[in-house]
């Protein structure tokens, strides 16, 4: 079969130890960072990126791969231990994660995102190799109308996951377009909400804006409170390992978590940060006992875990085919690779296989890596975190610091990420979720795209959006979702959600 | 708990009133060309909107809450400390190019140790030694993100 033997060239390239190396260096650094609470995936390549330039443009791609990965799995370590989500795609593990933790079930909790991470990850590459020419060329048919209601699909999802009040996650969502859009417009140039600082006019940063709401407002909601080591869990983690009942109600999100991960992962915007999000939105709709989510429900982990894994095989296809990378962390690869002078698209496969099916047989590699550091090397993770809070926190804020600055050598990006820090910290005191307000700044632009083009082409109808089949099957599957949310709200059938403590 | 519920909506329908107007000022276009205030001026739409809806909804819930007590947000937390941390932050931000990294690193790191628990002054000294020795050896000599020099001309 051609595809074994572009596999076999591919292997043939990653055993090479330099590569392998690379591999290495990047799963293991990806897992250190993901586990510390502040830089996330998208930091941690931004600072590696200038390092990877010495490398081969397979090199670099390799390692810079498997920070993206080994961050995943450390973002899920971090969240289920200490509810801090090592990056967004993890805030949703912290949901179920966390309390299943506070039952004394860390290491089950650990366990199962591990294998869940480790088997959707496997599926994701399989699916890349085998759909990847196919899929590429049905794309190619999207227009604006059908990005446009796919992304607001995408956020209806999310938003259909607030444990709160729907009002205010469609608030924050909505919000979230708004910043997402600051800068220079790109039709007219003109400046937006730059409010005369040059540094705005490339927007606001997705990497300081994520770290302060997620990373620093953490930090300040802990050190107001009396330290108490209340928040990093003793439990012994002996057990790491599920036990079969767990396995026997983790199957099926994981295999559900897996396709859903690599179908999303290929759209643009949220990539595996939707992905999981929506994974636990449908885990949570389709269990027999709804109500255990929240409280430490093991498919309120096992199904996002495997969907933001299986998202990382799915978000490389429009990458290595189309050269449209469909999230920030592409974006920073599709940087890396034009920098060794190599264009990522649809002919990518043929001039550059070595390229394509080297990226796909690291991803194995860089795999089965990750499943044998992440869970023998727990126990080292988990030192870590134990270091007393007094000490620890000191030690995420500089490493936010840093990781803000060195996005691009400034200063400005540490204030960005202390006024985002500021803003997290008062949301969560007033009750407002930071999660949708991530997604729809990452697809703002796009939205805004999509939405100028297609009433463009449409000469400023909004039907549009109704007439082409896949736009009008997004759409009105969105508007469904948005009644079936409010219309309850509307008759006061919602029960009172309990204000947990955050 | 009404009472912050309320302040909450009410910002957000502040943010919302003034992007509206901000947006309104940039230019809408026109249907067939949105300008550049045009996404602005929706979603801000949108948003008064949810802050009215989410405002009236609190203030028709008091009949249900009346007998809940409200649950402190400020009164016990030492919010305080988060002013300290966040000014100390700033403070870095400010002399990061003038004093270089080296030293305002461990400038902070020590400020960090000492301002929200108490630490003795040995352990803040030597953590925020080693702290800023290590992180300076990782992100200026091997990933050479370069820091500004300031007076030390590191």
């Amino acid at each position: 079969m051609e595809v074994l033997d572009n596999l076999y060239l591919g292997f043939s390239h990653i055993f090479i130890l330099e590569n392998l190396i690379y591999c290495f260096l990047g799963v293991f650094i990806g897992t250190l960072i993901g586990v510390l609470p502040g830089i996330g995936p998208v930091g941690a390549m931004s600072i590696l990126l200038p390092a990877t330039f010495k490398t081969s443009p397979i090199g670099s791609i390799i390692m810079l791969g498997g920070i993206y990965y080994g961050a995943m799995y450390g973002g899920s370590t971090t969240s289920i231990l200490v509810n801090i989500p090592g990056e967004a795609a993890s805030v949703v593990t912290c949901l179920d994660g966390y309390q299943m933790a506070r039952h004394g079930r860390a290491g089950p909790a650990l366990g199962i995102a591990a294998f869940g991470s480790f088997i959707a990850g496997t599926l994701s590459i399989v699916g890349l190799m085998l759909i990847a020419p196919p899929l590429a060329s049905i794309a190619l048919r999207f227009g604006p109308p059908e990005y446009f209601s796919l992304m607001c699909l995408g956020l209806t999802i999310l938003i259909y996951l607030a444990s709160g009040s729907i009002i205010r996650a469609l608030m924050m969502a909505v919000f979230g377009v708004i910043i997402g859009c600051v800068g220079q417009d790109a039709e007219t140039g003109s400046p937006r909400f730059v409010f005369g600082i040059y540094d705005l006019m490339d927007g606001i940063g997705l990497a300081p804006f994520v770290m302060g709401l997620f990373g620093i407002s953490e930090v300040f909601l802990n050190i107001e409170q009396v330290l108490k080591e209340r928040n990093i869990f003793e439990t012994k983690l002996k057990r790491l390992f599920p036990n079969l009942q767990d396995w026997k109600d983790s199957a099926m999100p994981i295999m559900r978590g897996s396709i859903l991960g690599f179908l999303l992962g290929i759209l643009p915007g949220g990539g595996a940060v939707i992905s999981s999000f929506a994974s636990y939105g449908i885990e949570k709709k389709i269990s027999k006992h709804p109500e255990k989510f929240g409280k430490g429900a093991i498919e309120g982990v096992a199904g996002p875990e495997s969907a933001n894994n299986s998202a990382t095989g799915g978000a490389f296809i429009p990458l290595l085919t189309l050269g449209i990378p469909p999230n920030v962390v592409m974006a920073l690869l599709l940087g890396a690779l034009m920098m060794h002078g190599v264009t990522p698209g649809p002919r990518l496969i043929q001039e550059n296989p070595v390229i394509f099916w080297g990226v796909v047989a690291s991803m194995y590699v860089g795999n089965g890596m990750l499943l044998l550091l992440n869970l023998p090397l727990i126990g080292l993770w988990v030192q870590v975190l134990k270091v007393p809070y007094k000490i620890l926190f000191p030690l995420i804020i500089l490493f936010c610091v840093i990781g803000a600055y060195s996005i691009n050598n400034s200063t400005f990006d540490i204030a960005i990420m202390l006024i985002f820090g500021v803003l997290g910290y008062l949301m969560r005191k007033y009750n407002f979720e930071g999660a949708p307000m991530v997604l729809a700044f990452v697809l703002g632009p796009m939205l805004e795209n999509a939405l100028r083009l297609s009433l463009l082409m449409s000469d400023g109808s909004f039907l549009i959006f109704f007439n082409r089949p896949i736009a009008a099957g997004g759409m009105i599957v969105t508007i469904l979702m948005l009644i079936s949310c409010i219309v309850p709200v509307i008759r006061k059938k919602r029960e009172a959600i309990p204000l947990e403590e955050a | 708990m009404t009472r912050h519920q309320r302040l909450g909506s009410i910002f957000w329908l502040v943010v919302g009133i003034y992007v509206a107007i901000a947006s309104y000022q940039l230019g809408l276009g026109r249907l067939h060309k949105p300008g550049p205030g045009f996404i602005f001026f929706l979603s801000s739409l949108i948003l008064i909107i949810l802050g009215i809806i989410d405002l009236v909804g609190n203030l028709k819930r008091p009949k249900i809450e009346k007998e809940k007590k409200a649950e402190p947000i400020w009164r016990g937390f030492r919010w305080h400390k988060v002013l300290l941390v966040l000014g100390g932050i700033v403070a870095y931000i400010y002399f990061l190019n003038l004093l270089g990294f080296l030293l305002s690193t461990f400038l902070l790191m020590v400020f960090l140790y000492k301002a929200v628990e108490p630490t003795r002054w040995w352990v803040a000294i030597l953590s925020s030694l080693i702290t800023t020795v290590v992180s300076y050896g990782i992100f200026r000599v091997w990933l050479q993100v370069p820091f500004p020099p300031g007076i030390l001309e590191f």
